[in-house]
């Protein structure tokens, strides 16, 4: 599956527009990551808690958003885009979206 | 441009050494002594720590994964931590415990509050441990937890 952020796949033709192709997912850590994130904000650095689930969110999202267009038929996903949103204190909302489309054969 | 396979010279070895700070004092003195009379030798010099330079500037910006790794393995940090969380969890399990216990043996209190206050926290007990129960099962199923970042 070829994924790309731009509106056209270089090189290749495309043949068919498929429809939207999307995966999202909410994602939280246990209270005891919450109060060590805390901490880390009086002081300072890197919150690695919170790096930490944003990237588990973001690969759970991209991944939905492939098996999406896969079940689809899609050979690629033009202009995807990411999109955050916070739901409650400590839990993150992901959102990865794109335009499935079929390629011509190379 | 020089072929990656020609072995340095001894001179532009002296001078990688000099850039890099590797040389005894004396050997110091007698090679500033010479990059004075030999502009080659001083132009080798400049051309060696302009590299110095730019590799510093492209170097990674933080430690790799191994040396947070590292980091986080320190004994007086982790130790610091567990004694921290299990001293949080134990005295704040026993003072909703000893709450729950003072609730249940108060006789001020009316039996009909009493009953709804002990079965809300235990309902809210039992949620929870059914909650904590459903991640604890599903959690091996979940690829997502070994993502760092």
């Amino acid at each position: 599956m070829i994924i790309t952020t731009t509106d056209t796949v270089p090189g290749r033709e495309i043949t068919e527009l498929i429809g939207l192709a999307r995966g999202n997912t909410v994602r939280a850590r246990h209270a005891g990551k919450d109060i060590g994130a805390f901490f880390k904000n009086l002081v300072g650095g890197e919150i690695e808690e919170y790096t930490k689930l944003l990237a588990e969110s973001r690969e759970q999202a991209l991944d939905r958003m492939v098996s999406e267009a896969t079940a689809l038929g899609a050979d690629a996903i033009v202009n995807m885009r990411f999109a955050t949103s916070l739901i409650a204190q400590g839990a993150a909302e992901f959102l990865c979206y794109g335009t499935a489309v079929r390629l011509a054969p190379e | 441009m020089s072929s990656p396979d020609r072995k340095p010279t001894p001179d532009e070895l002296s001078a990688m050494a000099y850039v890099d700070a590797e040389l005894a004092p004396q050997e110091r003195a007698a090679f500033e002594a010479r990059l004075a009379a030999e502009p080659p030798l001083a132009r080798e010099v400049a051309r060696l720590r302009s590299l110095s330079l730019l590799a510093r500037q492209s170097a990674p910006s933080e430690p790799m994964d191994h040396e947070w790794a590292r980091l986080e393995q320190d004994p007086i940090q982790k130790a610091s931590l567990g004694l921290g969380a299990f001293l949080v969890l134990v005295s704040s399990g026993g003072l909703l415990g000893w709450a729950l216990y003072a609730i249940a043996i108060d006789d001020k209190l009316e039996t009909v509050p009493k009953v709804l206050l002990l079965a809300s926290a235990a309902g809210f007990g039992l949620w929870f441990l059914a909650v904590l129960r459903g991640r604890l099962r599903t959690r091996s199923l979940d690829p997502y937890t070994v993502v760092k970042r």
